[in-house]
């Protein structure tokens, strides 16, 4: 019985054996597997997207994939313009069209207020309202426009720019930038915290 | 010592990870996938559902093993980015100096050729940050620019589809056809590549007399073969040469051809997603075998 | 001794390790054997059409029970199912049973459980090909012939465990943890798998995810546990290891079933990326077993090649052993993202899996079978002379199989990556490397006929010799003083 191998071998372990000797798991294996398992963390790390369910090969993390978003409108001064227009700020009394609305509000399309070449006496009306009889396009008109101060520089560019350049309006006139309209709002903050009346804005040479 | 009990607990552990981190982990994210409104641009729900006779079609494409052969799963390496100058504004030289503060490697003397030839690309195949900034620097000038993502890897070059392919392309199909193995070229958008079900037919009837040098088996028994009666059958195929049959017989497509050749024809995968971003602009139709 | 010399020209041939005669595994045993070398049979039979028709597409193309993807997918089912779990459930019931006496009872169980299983084969093949294949890659078999199969793995592999359990010695040997393990393995991979494919079916890419996660877990770890847990069997037996406590095995062991089971999912899959990432991770994790085993086989040790060359099936299993080195050396290194993207979809992975699968874990079953029978029949091979021949056509057919898909594989993968080659060219360049397979495919099933031949004459032995009074007793009694000179 004793000379059965099978036999040897399963009681090999047995506390009534005494054990000759024991082979252990060589020592750079053990050293192997931790750096293998280090670098997977890292490669993980790096290159495995987190668990997020929105990344996938070959974008390595949900940073990059959004950086490949561009949908309409993002970063767009025109599409932003249009999102302020309809906020609703302007098409309030001009109407999603631009048209305004006859005897009340004056229209925005084709006018030759909107399509100065020099943006000075639109962002300055903008900015602080107007007050006073307006006659555009061969109309006239007596209403008051409220101030809308309370919009970001770049808000008011964008709006401005959306009504200056709307081609289905009729309109083509040049871009306004955020800082053309810094400037105004700095040169204006105290000197005319009130209304403009349109005669004023005659006065003020439209490159200012 | 106990060893059976070890044996059974080690063996016990190490299967319960592996069944918490690739089946019941991956179950809760993208087994429960629903229709969203997660395609670019677009407020349609994706993916939609098959049409019913593609469902019957795919059910054909499963038991006759077409996925032992065919993979429907298009693999991309990289995205890129094109700037395209569509509308130079009004504001030239402004343009070019914005342009040039964004580094885009383009002088003040080419400035002045921007404007020809709108729209135009300026910029290939560059990261998408720099796209992005690039952009809002033509923008803020009162020009218009935009950005086309460029889909990169053989796959895509091959045309076998714009994009890779994600876990919401598959939501509806049952069972999920993946395969593993491009004995034949890759049909996940088949049915964008050759939309013409009569090729389909001739090239299931007989795939050498579309595409010389096929390996494909022919699937004859998906056909039948009958003596014209008065009416001759409008699907009977259009055979020349050898293939054709004799006078007063004509070849027709059973059912199970035409839910195959449905179920081919629904095979696209082209919509922009969230997590797949791509251009809009679709890819050129041919009724040419991919290359 | 001499009633014994005097009966040397009976059937009953005094086997060469009698110490290890063990009588009462003997007909669950054959019947496992047997049924597994009709399967394999079958197997190489339809691989060998399904191979013809790449060169010949309109070979048997006009029945739908004849075309490419039901011929190779039944194929595949009846090497998997129908040979290799069937056989490596013989082999660990030997394993488990040692020295033991299986009762009579748990003969039955483990022989109906067995006849349950190659029902649920039989019922399963011919579903695929008649159209009823489930498009599940390595769970190709319909679901009704699934639960046939759950029933009578449940049987023999639960009394297999038992058998275990009622062990004489306290202390499990290693080869007893492989195989242990596996049993248990098989039993939850398997109803996760049918339950949420097959019965109430999850919805979308999941169902490749469950799919990838079964291939990884059977091929990695099952087939690595019960093919590594015989050829450790082999070793333990054939060196003097008496006394000697070997601690490599069981790191293999750990590392294996850590890492192997999170190996399936194939990197630029269809799933968010962590996923293919850390299957990749787990399968370079592979290199440890993978060192561990080269380091105990081939390191110093007086090892397979001294001592045990007499024994049939030792040739078998020194093959499958180099065959598991190089298969798991294959899949580290095309899991590395580089080789990856090159590889992925080509015959290369097919190569990798036939490496595996056959030159693996197909041998270490024949090596073991060859070797076990002796012990548990007290015959020697009635057709000695077609052992030797059944390795060279298998080791040869094997080669020839892997070495072509693998080069051929690694040539269409780089041609794929360059778009400006057309498709058609690609495939064309891939026919010269098909064919040489054919050849291995047909060499592969001569191999299996004899193999079956070698198994139904030793059975026709075992049945004839039933009634001489001297086996008889020997066979009743399996202890090993009765045989002892």
């Amino acid at each position: 019985m004793n000379s059965d191998p099978v036999q040897d071998i399963l009681t090999a372990g047995d506390s009534r054996e005494p054990q000759s000797r024991s082979v252990a798991v060589p020592i750079w294996l053990i050293v192997l597997m931790v750096l293998l398992l280090y670098w997977g963390a890292v490669y993980f790390d790096q290159n495995g997207g987190w668990f997020s369910a929105k990344v996938y090969s070959p974008y390595r993390s949900l940073q990059e994939v959004e950086s490949f978003q561009f949908r309409a409108g993002a970063g767009d001064v025109f599409e932003l313009g249009r999102m302020v227009y309809n906020k609703p700020t302007c098409v309030a009394c001009h109407q999603a069209s631009g048209q305004g609305n006859p005897g009340q509000f004056p229209p925005l399309a084709a006018s030759e207020w909107v399509n100065e070449p020099e943006p000075g006496r639109m962002i300055r009306l903008v900015l602080n309202g107007l007050q006073g009889p307006i006659t555009v396009k061969g109309q006239s008109f007596n209403n008051s426009m409220v101030a809308w101060n309370m919009l970001s520089d770049q808000e008011i560019a964008a709006v401005i720019t959306y009504v200056r350049q709307n081609k289905e309006w009729g309109n083509n006139a040049p871009a306004v930038t955020p800082a053309q309209v810094k400037s105004v709002r700095e040169k204006i903050v105290k000197a005319h915290p009130a209304p403009f009346n349109p005669d004023e804005l005659m006065k003020i040479s439209p490159a200012e | 010592m106990k060893y059976g009990a070890l044996v059974f607990l080690s063996a016990f552990l190490a299967l319960a990870a592996s069944w918490g981190g690739l089946i019941l982990a991956p179950q809760i994210q993208v087994g429960r996938g629903q229709q969203e409104t997660n395609a670019v641009n677009s407020a349609e729900l994706y993916p939609q559902a098959r049409p019913g006779l593609a469902r019957q079609g795919l059910s054909v494409y499963r038991a006759n093993g077409c996925a032992d052969c065919h993979t429907q799963q298009v693999r991309q390496t990289g995205s890129q980015c094109d700037v395209v100058l569509v509308d130079a504004g009004t504001n030239a030289e402004a343009l070019a100096e914005a342009l040039m503060k964004a580094n885009v490697g383009i002088s003040k003397a080419s400035a002045a050729g921007l404007a020809v030839g709108l729209p135009k690309p300026i910029l290939r195949r560059v990261p998408a940050n720099l796209a992005k900034s690039t952009v809002s620097a033509i923008q803020s000038v009162g020009a218009k620019g935009k950005v086309e993502i460029v889909a990169l890897g053989p796959d895509i070059a091959r045309s076998w589809g714009p994009r890779r392919n994600v876990a919401a392309d598959y939501l509806f199909d049952d069972p999920v056809l993946l395969g593993s193995q491009r004995i034949g070229p890759d049909l996940a958008n088949v049915g964008l590549r050759l939309p013409d079900p009569t090729w389909h037919l001739r090239h299931l009837y007989e795939p050498r007399s579309e595409v010389k040098g096929s390996l494909m088996p022919p699937y004859r028994f998906l056909f039948e073969r009958r003596k014209t009666g008065p009416h001759p059958s409008s699907e009977a195929l259009q055979l020349s040469g050898k293939l054709a049959p004799p006078a007063g017989w004509e070849i027709v497509p059973r059912p199970e051809a035409l839910a195959l050749v449905a179920y081919l024809r629904s095979l696209r995968s082209d919509t922009p997603l969230f997590e797949a971003p791509m251009s809009s602009s679709a890819p050129a139709q041919t009724n040419a075998p991919a290359r | 001794m001499t009633a014994s010399e005097s009966t040397a020209s009976s059937p009953v041939a005094p086997v060469s390790d009698a110490d290890s005669l063990n009588a009462s595994c003997r007909w669950p045993l054959l019947v496992l054997f047997i049924s597994a070398a009709g399967w394999a049979v079958l197997a190489s039979f339809f691989q060998l059409i399904a191979s013809i028709k790449f060169h010949s597409p309109d070979f048997l193309a006009d029945s739908p029970w004849t075309t490419y993807g039901r011929v190779h997918d039944a194929a595949g089912s009846a090497l998997l199912y129908g040979f290799g779990i069937q056989a490596g459930l013989g082999i660990a019931l030997r394993i488990c049973t040692g020295t033991a006496t299986l009762p009579a009872a748990r003969q039955w169980i483990v022989t109906f459980g067995a006849t349950l299983w190659n029902l649920g084969v039989l019922v399963g093949i011919v579903g695929i090909l008649g159209g009823d294949n489930t498009g599940y890659e390595n769970l190709q078999l319909p679901h009704y012939a699934a639960m046939l199969l759950f029933v009578g793995y449940l049987l023999a592999g639960v009394t297999i465990v038992f058998t275990l359990h009622g062990r004489r010695q306290p202390c499990l040997s290693s080869p007893q943890w492989f195989v242990l393990a596996a049993m248990f393995w098989f039993a939850w991979i398997f109803t996760t798998a049918t339950w949420l494919l097959l019965l109430s079916t999850v919805r979308g890419v999941e169902q490749s995810v469950i799919d990838w996660w079964y291939s990884g877990n059977l091929t990695v770890v099952w087939l690595g546990l019960v093919g590594l847990g015989t050829g450790l069997y082999f070793l333990e037996e054939s060196r003097d290891a008496a006394g000697t406590r070997d601690y490599r095995p069981l790191f293999v062991f750990w590392t294996l079933i850590l890492f192997g089971s999170w190996t399936g999912i194939p990197s630029g899959a269809p799933v968010p990326v962590w996923m293919p990432t850390l299957s990749m991770i787990a399968t370079l994790a592979l290199a440890v077993p993978l060192l561990t085993i080269a380091v105990t086989v081939y390191g110093g040790q007086p090892g397979l090649r001294g001592n045990s060359n007499s024994r049939a099936g030792s040739r078998f299993i020194q093959f499958a052993l180099a065959a598991w080195v190089a298969a798991t050396a294959l899949k580290v290194i095309s899991a590395l993202p580089e080789a990856a993207s090159r590889i992925d979809f080509t015959w290369f992975m097919t190569a990798q899996a036939e490496l595996n699968t056959y030159g693996f874990y197909a041998m270490m079953m024949f090596g073991g079978i060859y070797w076990i029978v002796p012990q548990v029949t007290g015959m020697e091979w009635p057709l000695r002379k077609a052992v030797g021949v059944h390795f060279w056509l298998a080791a040869a057919g094997v080669l020839l199989i892997v070495l072509p898909l693998a080069i051929g594989g690694v040539a269409q993968g780089m041609k794929l990556n360059h778009a400006s080659i057309p498709f058609i060219d690609v495939t064309a360049a891939t026919l010269p490397y098909l064919r040489v397979s054919t050849m291995g495919d047909v060499l592969i099933f001569i191999g299996h006929l004899l193999f079956l031949s070698n198994l139904l004459a030793v059975t026709v032995r075992v049945v004839r010799a039933w009634g001489m009074p001297r086996y008889r007793s020997v066979m009743m009694e399996p202890s090993a003083g009765e045989v002892e000179p």
